[in-house]
């Protein structure tokens, strides 16, 4: 009985295999356009440098990390990069997919049945500051090391992908509380 | 020979090599006027069609941002004067022949009508609303009993509006990227789509979102049909032309103006409410915001990137 609400429930999405062809059909158009892989964390690393530009320009020169974004052209900001209007079309584009399969509804919190919003607000946070930190040791998120890294042949992407997810799969049995 | 004197007649800061005078201050105002032109226009238009019940947001919720977005305009462009307080000077002369004279007097009838407009309205928004005064009451129902002839005027001056936001640039001559007839009717054409926007947006009923999408599909593609031919007429046009429409096919202002202005702010909303029309759930303030964002960020490069364009090398 419960399974069958559930699956009453479920949104819709596309068949995952038929999805995993247009995602690498994508990779090829993206190689041929941009001229580089796919990144999602990128985008979001450019902001936080542009901030930190922002309020403390002397700090962003000096230190050796941030510095390698910087542009200083004159002409146009760190953020007019092919990586932050990547993840404006992934926005606006993940809209459109969310409209057309009837996903869109309230502005809501998606979470496990047995778990407070607040919970899974926390968790969310906790784990997006563990992926950023492993992005940056991995040289790339699932987007740019496991997508893009692999599609190149590269042995670090592939090592990635293989931990990222070989290690998710391990530990979902102790986080499973958060999800079942 | 050494020089030690140049006479130059080039030296004019701020004029040349290029204009440098507008800054934020004017696509604020013109955003703002479009906005209000436009939502005047369908206040007006739905009152003279009678159908102020069914267009509840149109007729009477969305006048109430007329009278704010208008002040806020005017405060942008007072910010914007060198000699501010000579301002009153627009208003001791009417010269048909200069642009700026019809914006000043357009807004001077325009202004105080959308707020009497709001004021009839008044009591039927906030049924607690007491004017105090006696008169007062009796000015706002001999209002109240002329509201079509008030909607007529509205309808006309808010064209006026919409169009002079346009002409305000294209009588520039000295300025290749202003200097086409295309912009008046254009700018009026994107305020008509914000105004439209923000209405939908405002908007609870689900037959006067459906009236009003409709619409603004036409506008966007009236607007998309005006913008390619701008394009056509600039690459027809001489060089300074050509070079005026080379900064949006190749040049600095290409990626914001293709993804800001017609992707995001035309084609991918007018998508969104394509949709919706067709029933399929769309949060209804998106399409809206994008197509505010994309009327601001028309107005702003087009007065960016219009300063830059010249005749004179």
């Amino acid at each position: 009985m419960e399974t069958k609400t559930l699956t009453k429930k479920r949104a819709n999405y596309i068949n995952p295999y038929f999805g995993g062809i247009l995602l690498g059909l994508l990779l090829i158009a993206v190689f041929y356009i941009a001229g580089r892989g796919l990144s999602a964390t990128g985008a979001l690393k450019l902001a936080v440098v542009a901030i930190v530009d922002t309020i403390t320009p002397e700090h962003a020169e000096n230190n050796p990390y941030y510095s390698k974004f910087l542009v200083n052209d004159g002409e146009h900001s760190l953020l007019f990069n092919w990586l932050v209007f990547g993840a404006l079309g992934t926005f606006f584009g993940g809209m459109l997919s969310g409209a057309f399969h009837g996903r869109i509804g309230k502005l809501r919190i998606e979470k496990g049945p047995n778990i407070s919003k607040k919970t899974r607000l926390f968790a969310a946070a906790i784990g997006g500051i563990l992926f950023g930190v492993g992005s940056q040791f991995g040289r790339g998120c699932s987007s740019g090391a496991a997508l893009s890294g692999t599609s190149a042949f590269s042995f670090g992407g592939l090592i990635v992908m293989a931990l990222m997810f070989g290690v998710g799969y391990l530990f979902a049995y102790f986080f499973r509380k958060l999800w079942i | 020979m050494k020089e030690e004197l140049f006479v130059s007649g080039r030296d004019i800061p701020y004029i040349d090599p290029y204009l440098n005078i507008w800054h934020w201050e004017i696509p604020v105002y013109l955003f703002l006027g479009g906005l209000a032109a436009g939502i005047m226009f369908f206040a007006g238009y739905f009152t003279i069609m009678r159908k102020e019940k069914e267009m509840k947001a149109t007729v009477v919720y969305a006048p109430f941002l007329v009278p704010f977005a208008l002040v806020l305009g005017l405060i942008a462009l007072f910010l914007d004067l060198k000699h501010q307080l000579y301002f009153w000077r627009l208003y001791t002369t009417i010269r048909f022949e200069s642009p700026m004279s019809w914006g000043a007097w357009t807004l001077m009838l325009v202004t105080p009508l959308s707020m009497i407009w709001v004021a009839s309205y008044m009591k039927e928004v906030f049924p607690r609303w007491d004017w105090k005064f006696k008169f007062l009451d009796k000015i706002i129902d001999f209002f109240i009993e002329y509201r079509k002839p008030m909607a007529w005027a509205m309808m006309i001056l808010a064209v006026i509006l919409g169009v002079y936001t346009g002409i305000l640039l294209s009588a520039f001559n000295a300025r290749p990227l202003w200097n086409t007839s295309i912009l008046g009717p254009l700018f009026l054409v994107s305020g008509m789509s914000t105004g439209l926007a923000a209405i939908i947006w405002m908007s609870k009923s689900k037959y006067e979102r459906k009236v009003l999408s409709r619409l603004d599909l036409i506008f966007i593609a009236v607007e998309l049909f005006l913008i390619i031919h701008l394009f056509m007429g600039f690459l027809a046009a001489s060089e300074v032309q050509i070079e005026a429409a080379q900064l949006f096919l190749g040049g600095e202002f290409t990626v914001i103006f293709w993804v800001f202005v017609i992707i995001l702010g035309l084609i991918f909303p007018a998508i969104l409410e394509i949709l919706e029309l067709r029933g399929f759930h769309i949060p209804i303030w998106i399409p809206s915001l994008l197509i505010l964002i994309g009327g601001f960020m028309f107005r702003y490069v087009m007065v960016e990137a219009g300063q830059i364009t010249r005749y004179l090398y």
